[in-house]
């Protein structure tokens, strides 16, 4: 058995850090070199000296922290090395431009999971297997009472919720970056055809994805103060932060809902405020990270981000996996 | 006509916040199924359906036996859903994908009246089988449903007031017709249902149920304005609310959650039958304490409450009483629209008459309300003070010139109740809750000083604002000293005012005293740990009171 020491890739300061390479993945602080899944918030910060991502992750990420930033950029596969690790990006299927990394050092494989999902998402490349010898995962929906519906079922959902309120304006919150396009991509292909306005954070994450080759549906950019005959029966995505204050003053005789797959519980959903809950997610659910798992062939496994015991019990107990913990 | 329908139904009810929706949701079912399934519709939404057949430790054991699930898996997801019926539904998408072919087109009816009611006449294993194959052959969108029935959990954001407001709109009758027919027992069959929706107003087949209930406002300072003497002053006692009927010759006693509860008060029917007119009596029941003529504590009266054919010992250990307020019906005439004055003139008048004039003694169990005289509302709000000690919450306040409509109408009756009782205590367990609150830390244990050491003396969940409790839950995870399975010990630091409504000795608990209706009534973040309250206020509170 190692120390923590000796891994390749441990915790410090709550981030996941390779000594040997000095450098770190999704940091939350500024540092020297930073490796980054993808362009979420909770997944970079601003003031690195060096960023290291793929090229999609790259673009959304000057979009939110600006153009002069150092970024150097990887296609998919492509190994490159830093102090005799070879390091690799791999498709995550979260999010476009998301990836799991790969560290080989010594005929020893790690992976870092980042944020992933199996299901199907036409605005992303699909989840690769990857096969390692340690796993660093996520776990955000590490329970078993997380099973995710077909995404096209709950973009139909979606439909007949607007469709059976054409008096109303349809409020949808999701992410700005990835679900919003996700959703806009799946309820495009349903029957609802009436108009979609997107707010600004969204309609410009749409664009970006456009620039790289995502075929998203045009929405109009919702303007304040737009004439409340013009929204009725129409959708409107906007971004979670909204959903409470006074910006929903602007609409009249409205419903709203949240995409999000903490919606799958109804205690959370009666709790949420929000009308109506649609449980998707860019998430694995718990068959998700147990095939991840299993199809990775580790031997060892970490899990961060998410309650992470009963899943690593399981693991111990029904599957024979090793699990580890973390520890500064 | 499906299961499926209703599943749907359950869905929007539960996802609209607008009570305008829900009633054009529930208006839509009833156009377009049909009325069996109509009927099982309103009483499962009417929360006539409480009979659990299975318990949720058993729903939850059957799922960890049958898919080879751990047990403790299933009792960590609990804590993150707070209901039996919902995590196993939640658990059985992973385990139905099975080729069974699916019954998809079970109607409601087929699943409540034969379904389920099969169940209990099966043996133990027998019943776990059945339960297992309508999981593989119900649809998956019904499992929420069929789940919370079988563990009589079926519960959903809609008041009977809704329910009626919607047949009410779909048949074009006024609620208050609606609500006299939804009353007291209502089985679910073609019949009941056309009964309810019944265009024809028949005034013979509501015999025997009793009138929809008049409710008190709480108290508001507009009152003050008016004359004393406008107003009629009653003590507001600690019982059950009741309708007493007698129609026909036949006795019926109604509570306001409209259950018929003559098998549990045998004594009250026999006595009344004696009485030669027929009339409906609005009142409350109590177990009396005939030496002092005050009520016993609520407690004795629970002891009644779920007894069906009580024994005469427990007839003479727990004496009951009905004491009328108010007379609505007499030999057939419906005097509801005659003032209050009027209808009390009439009450007295009657309880005279059957007190001489019934062979039977019936005073010693039934009597009508004494009414209060404050000569000011200063003088009034002292009545209410008094309270205590006769054993009541505080007032009843009616206007005299009021008429008896049904439901919690503004401005006719209020009721004015006694200042709590409170210490401020520290908080020391929490719990997770259930149902909406999830997930969450939300029941809590308080603590008084006692020398140098902090007593538990009350348990609360109620009082809080939603951002309190998710501020507190926060505290409350970074603060733990301890688990012991669901339940956290909290460094001592949090201080609340905690109110009650009764405070008395109590053998079984470690403080010595037992508090009534224990709530947070505010988050004193202003206070340290050594402010808190001591038993010993406590024990003075309670001196100060008797």
């Amino acid at each position: 058995m190692k120390t923590k020491q000796e891994y390749l890739i441990r915790y410090k300061d709550g981030n996941l850090y390779c000594e040997l390479a000095d450098i770190w993945i999704d940091p939350s602080k500024p540092v020297k070199k930073a490796l980054i899944t993808h362009a979420h918030f909770d997944h970079f910060t601003f003031g690195c000296e060096e960023y290291i991502s793929t090229k999609e992750t790259a673009i959304l990420l000057k979009q939110r922290v600006g153009d002069n930033i150092k970024i150097k950029t990887f296609e998919y596969g492509e190994e490159f090395k830093i102090n005799g690790i070879n390091i690799s990006f791999h498709p995550s299927g979260h999010i476009l431009g998301s990836s799991q990394i790969r560290f080989i050092f010594a005929e020893e494989k790690w992976l870092i999971s980042g944020d992933f999902k199996l299901q199907k998402d036409q605005t992303c490349k699909k989840y690769e297997i990857v096969k390692t010898d340690y796993l660093v995962s996520e776990c955000t929906f590490g329970l078993p009472i997380f099973k995710w519906d077909e995404s096209n079922k709950i973009a139909n959902d979606i439909s007949k919720w607007i469709t059976n309120s054409p008096d109303k304006t349809s409020l949808l919150f999701c992410y700005s970056l990835g679900k919003a396009q996700r959703l806009l991509n799946e309820i495009s292909q349903t029957n609802f055809k009436g108009n979609i306005y997107s707010h600004g954070s969204i309609h410009k994450m749409n664009n970006s994805y456009r620039e790289l080759g995502i075929d998203i549906k045009d929405t109009i950019k919702i303007e304040n103060k737009k004439k409340i005959d013009e929204l009725k029966g129409s959708l409107v995505l906007l971004p979670p932060s909204l959903s409470k204050g006074s910006y929903l003053k602007n609409f009249k005789n409205l419903q709203t809902a949240f995409a999000s797959g903490w919606m799958s519980i109804r205690a959370l959903r009666k709790r949420s405020g929000y009308d109506k809950g649609f449980a998707i997610s860019d998430h694995a659910d718990w068959d998700g990270i147990l095939e991840v798992v299993k199809k990775s062939e580790a031997k060892n496994v970490f899990f961060h981000h998410g309650d992470s015991e009963a899943l690593s019990k399981y693991l111990v107990e029904k599957e024979s996996i090793n699990v580890l913990l973390f520890s500064e | 006509m499906s299961l499926k329908k209703f599943s749907e139904l359950f869905s929007d009810l539960d996802s609209f916040n607008s009570t305008n929706n829900k009633i054009e949701v529930l208006k839509n079912y009833f156009l377009s199924n049909d009325p069996i399934d109509n009927s099982w519709a309103i009483y499962l939404l009417t929360g006539k359906s409480n009979k659990r057949f299975i318990s949720g430790r058993y729903l939850k054991n059957l799922f960890s036996q049958i898919y080879e699930y751990p047990q403790w898996l299933i009792d960590t997801c609990y804590l993150k859903v707070g209901d039996s019926a919902e995590v196993i539904t939640l658990l059985l998408k992973n385990k139905t994908n099975s080729k069974k072919k699916k019954l998809s087109n079970i109607s409601l009816n087929e699943l409540l009246s034969e379904k389920i009611p099969a169940l209990s006449k099966l043996n133990e294993e027998e019943k776990n089988l059945e339960i297992k194959n309508l999981w593989e052959t119900l649809p998956e969108d019904n499992h929420l449903i069929f789940n919370k029935i079988l563990t009589g959990t079926f519960r959903v954001g809609v008041s009977i007031g809704l329910i009626t407001k919607s047949i009410s709109k779909l048949i074009n009758i006024e609620e208050e017709i609606i609500s006299h027919r939804l009353m007291g027992d209502f089985k679910p069959s073609i019949d009941s249902y056309k009964f309810l929706i019944n265009k024809n107003i028949n005034l013979q087949e509501l015999n025997s149920k009793p009138f929809p209930f008049l409710l008190a406002n709480t108290i508001e300072d507009k009152i003050f304005k008016n004359s004393i003497n406008d107003f009629q002053f009653e003590w507001k006692y600690d019982g059950i609310r009741m309708q007493l009927i007698k129609r026909s010759g036949n006795i019926s006693l109604w509570t306001r959650g409209q259950e018929l509860v003559n098998e549990s008060f045998p004594e009250l029917v026999e006595k009344m039958s004696h009485i030669k007119d027929d009339f409906v009596l609005d009142g409350e029941l109590l177990v009396w304490n005939f030496k002092e003529q005050i009520a016993f504590d609520f407690s004795l009266l629970q002891k009644r409450i779920n007894r069906k054919s009580p024994t005469r010992s427990i007839q003479i250990k727990y004496p009951i009483i009905f004491i009328a307020y108010d007379l609505l019906e007499i030999n057939g005439k419906d005097i509801r629209e005659i003032k209050l004055k009027s209808r009390r003139i009439e009450l007295e008048k009657f309880f005279l008459k059957w007190q001489n004039k019934t062979e039977n003694n019936i005073s010693d169990i039934f009597k009508i309300c004494d009414l209060i005289y404050p000569k000011d509302w200063p003088d009034a709000l002292a009545y209410k003070e008094k309270s205590r000690e006769n054993n009541t919450e505080g007032l009843i306040i009616k206007k005299k010139t009021s008429i008896y409509s049904s439901g919690r109408k503004k401005g006719i009756w209020w009721k004015c109740k006694v200042d709590p009782m409170q210490l401020d205590a520290v908080l020391i367990y929490a719990k997770g809750g259930s149902g909406r609150r999830a997930g969450l830390y939300t029941d809590y244990s308080f603590a008084l000083w006692k020398d140098q050491e902090l007593i538990k003396f009350a348990s609360a969940y109620s009082g809080l604002t939603n951002i309190e409790i998710k501020e507190l839950d926060k505290w409350i995870r970074k603060n733990t000293i301890e688990k012991f399975g669901p339940v956290r010990s909290l460094k001592p630091e949090m201080v609340f005012e905690i109110s009650f409504e009764k405070i008395q000795i109590s053998k079984r608990h470690k403080s010595g005293i037992a508090v009534r209706f224990p709530r947070i009534t505010k988050w004193r973040k202003d206070k340290k740990i050594i402010d808190a309250d001591s038993l010993e206020n406590a024990y003075e509170l309670m001196k100060k009171i008797s």
